[in-house]
């Protein structure tokens, strides 16, 4: 029953997000607002009622993951590229207390340097420098929202149906190492002392011990792709011979005399 | 009688409360210590006729309510938005510089720990395991007041300085994270607190005798995180109107500045936590700590003379900040990025190398390995820019000069 509650909502939520998607002809963004508040108070609700026990960080909980549903979908939707950066922002925001809530301080804290402090500012250089007039009409116009809405609900509808199906997990952190990596498959269980500290340091020993060989190899990927951007990007470029006659390096100007 | 505060959330909240009332304080009267030390360079005077209502006749307390006067004017005048800026971000670029600014602080150790009634608290409004990483997050967070501010108020000297800015601060945020990577591996934490309780005499040296240069690159970052002279680029008066901040008016104009004298707080505070000992009073970690000041003097007066320890060490630094804002001229803008990306990042990154080598041979205590090591690098980039022998300007070779007529 609940898998088909849940596909209903992805529905209604794929058609808010086409609705309030930007047209020239204007978009109908007041039922648009109706419908997503609609269908994020009913996964929420369908949520306090199947999946979490009630206790008092639910609230939080709730209100944060429902901003940043919102706000996810204002990226979307907006017709101006630099509110769209401050709406991701919003959303790695709120996340992050997301990951705070569940004790995750260290991801929640590294969320926010990479991508509010480092990508997002990035973005926003580019969009500033790209388009320094506000909206242009090409920013009204979504490009094949049918399309890009039907897949992506598709596909959160399916991941979330197949969520609806796992059995609860019980409290406790385990690291299942895959065969390939090491030999011995190793089971970490924090402490319950460790946990009320938060456990950077346990994300550290697993992340450096069994999966060593993955991060470096992830991390050698970010280098070379670092280098391929360089010298994609960088290009020497000809300056035209102005006729003019070459001066020494480094000398400003042709040299006049003193008087 | 105070049973209710012996709860780390009560103190907490007690506490932050506190600290902001104190630091708006302090940023009044860093505006006007400002003014009084660029007006001693100058050989000037400096405000001194604001007293208290004439309260004391003709004597003016050298104009000590020179801070009270600025801030009423600034409640006062008219808040102006202009007709064709973009409302909501341009109302939200201020907060954003603010709040990110008042955020910073709470993860600082300002004392120590207090044994009030019968339990022990932190001097601390929070103390989360990654305090260090917050700070870097919540500084990283502050380049969007900027970036909001130019970007919305439709005016092409503010979208100048929001470019700016943004160049700058993504620039100098790679070595401030290296050098501070510097100190945690020196120091295996993340916490503050525990970084200070490393740094107290006895148990080992301030950071800034094992690591000089580290300490260099982040005092010379945090110039120019917090946009001041000389990285004052992103408002520079001289050709960009104002910068980032032309159009605004009244308390919103206001709410940037205190921004920025926040973040200078902050900033002062976060490089005394790493690398002077915090709250630690000695010289330098070598011997034992004062007397009273110890990790286990946990009584009120040995909190209130840690809080101070560690204001004065804050105000050295804000004082040094006034000084070389008024001494130094502003980069060009080659310069500043040339400065980071061919400067300071390679030097961090060495000595970022050097300090994981230390680690790995167990030697990250040792005074000679690491000084010696950092003094080495610092050389070696010397030796290779000295050889190089490249022209001074950041001009490419090839490019055609410009021809100015005499006279400019």
């Amino acid at each position: 029953m609940i898998p088909y509650i849940l596909y209903v909502l992805f529905a209604l939520g794929g058609a808010a997000i086409y609705l309030a998607m930007p047209k020239p002809s204007g978009s109908q963004r007041r039922a648009a607002l109706v419908l997503g508040v609609g269908v994020i108070a009913g996964l929420l609700a369908l949520m306090s009622m199947h999946f979490v026990a009630p206790n008092s960080n639910n609230f939080f909980f709730y209100m944060f993951a429902g901003l940043a549903i919102l706000a996810a979908g204002r990226v979307v939707t907006h017709p101006v590229p630099t509110y769209s950066a401050v709406y991701f922002a919003l959303v790695i925001l709120c996340v992050a207390v997301l990951l705070v809530i569940q004790r995750a301080e260290f991801l929640a804290v590294a969320l926010i340097i990479i991508y509010a402090g480092a990508i997002l500012v990035t973005y926003a250089f580019v969009i500033m420098l790209a388009q320094q007039s506000g909206a242009v009409s090409t920013d009204t116009r979504a490009r094949e929202p049918l399309m890009a809405i039907l897949v992506s609900f598709v596909i959160a509808g399916a991941i979330a149906g197949k969520i609806e199906q796992i059995d609860a997990v019980p409290v406790k952190m385990t690291a299942q190492v895959p065969q390939a990596v090491t030999d011995v498959p190793i089971e970490t269980t924090l402490p319950a002392t460790e946990m009320e500290s938060g456990h950077t340091k346990a994300i550290g020993e697993i992340m450096f011990g069994p999966y060593l060989v993955v991060v470096e190899l992830s991390g050698i990927l970010l280098l070379i792709a670092m280098v391929g951007a360089i010298a994609i990007s960088r290009k020497q470029v000809p300056i035209e011979d102005t006729g003019e006659p070459k001066l020494p390096v480094g000398q400003i100007g042709r040299e006049v005399p003193p008087f | 009688m105070l049973s209710w505060l012996e709860n780390q959330v009560v103190f907490s909240a007690v506490l932050s409360l506190v600290l902001i009332t104190g630091m708006m304080t302090c940023v009044a009267y860093c505006i006007y210590f400002e003014r009084k030390i660029s007006a001693w360079i100058q050989d000037r005077q400096g405000p001194n006729r604001v007293g208290f209502l004439g309260l004391f006749g003709n004597f003016h307390f050298w104009g000590l309510g020179q801070p009270i006067a600025d801030g009423a004017k600034f409640f006062l005048k008219e808040d102006i938005i202009p007709a064709r800026v973009d409302k909501p971000l341009f109302i939200l670029a201020p907060a954003i510089s603010m709040i990110v600014a008042l955020i910073g602080f709470v993860v600082i150790p300002w004392g120590g720990s207090y044994m009030l009634g019968e339990t022990l608290m932190n001097v601390q409004v929070a103390n989360p395991d990654v305090g260090l990483l917050y700070i870097l997050g919540v500084g990283s967070m502050g380049v969007y007041g900027v970036v909001l501010g130019g970007w919305a108020s439709n005016n092409k000297y503010s979208m100048y300085g929001a470019v700016r800015a943004t160049a700058q601060m993504l620039s100098y945020e790679i070595p401030m994270g290296v050098a501070i990577l510097v100190v945690v591996l020196a120091s295996g934490q993340l916490r503050l607190e525990e970084i200070v309780l490393g740094q107290v005499g006895g148990n080992g040296l301030w950071n800034i005798v094992l690591h000089p240069v580290s300490f260099l690159i982040l005092l010379i970052t945090l110039f120019a995180e917090t946009n001041r002279a000389p990285f004052d680029l992103a408002e520079a008066e001289q050709e960009l109107v104002g910068g980032f901040h032309t159009e605004y008016s009244s308390m919103k104009f206001a709410m940037f500045f205190l921004g920025e004298y926040v973040h200078m707080i902050t900033g002062s505070a976060f490089i005394c936590v790493l690398f002077l000992g915090g709250w630690e009073l000695s010289f330098f970690g070598i011997g034992p700590a004062f007397p009273g000041t110890g990790i286990e003097d946990v009584g009120l007066i040995s909190v209130i003379i840690k809080i101070g320890v560690l204001a004065v060490k804050v105000a050295f630094f804000i004082f040094l900040f006034m000084l070389v804002r008024w001494t130094l001229p502003r980069f060009r803008f080659d310069q500043l990025m040339r400065l980071a990306w061919k400067g300071l990042i390679p030097v961090s990154l060495g000595i970022l190398l050097l300090t994981v080598f230390g680690l790995y041979m167990g030697w990250q205590r040792s005074v000679l390995f690491n000084l010696g090591g950092e003094i080495a690098i610092v050389a070696a980039t010397l030796g290779v820019v000295v050889l190089a022998n490249k022209p001074v300007t950041g001009r490419q070779d090839n490019m055609p000069a410009v021809t100015q007529p005499l006279g400019g």
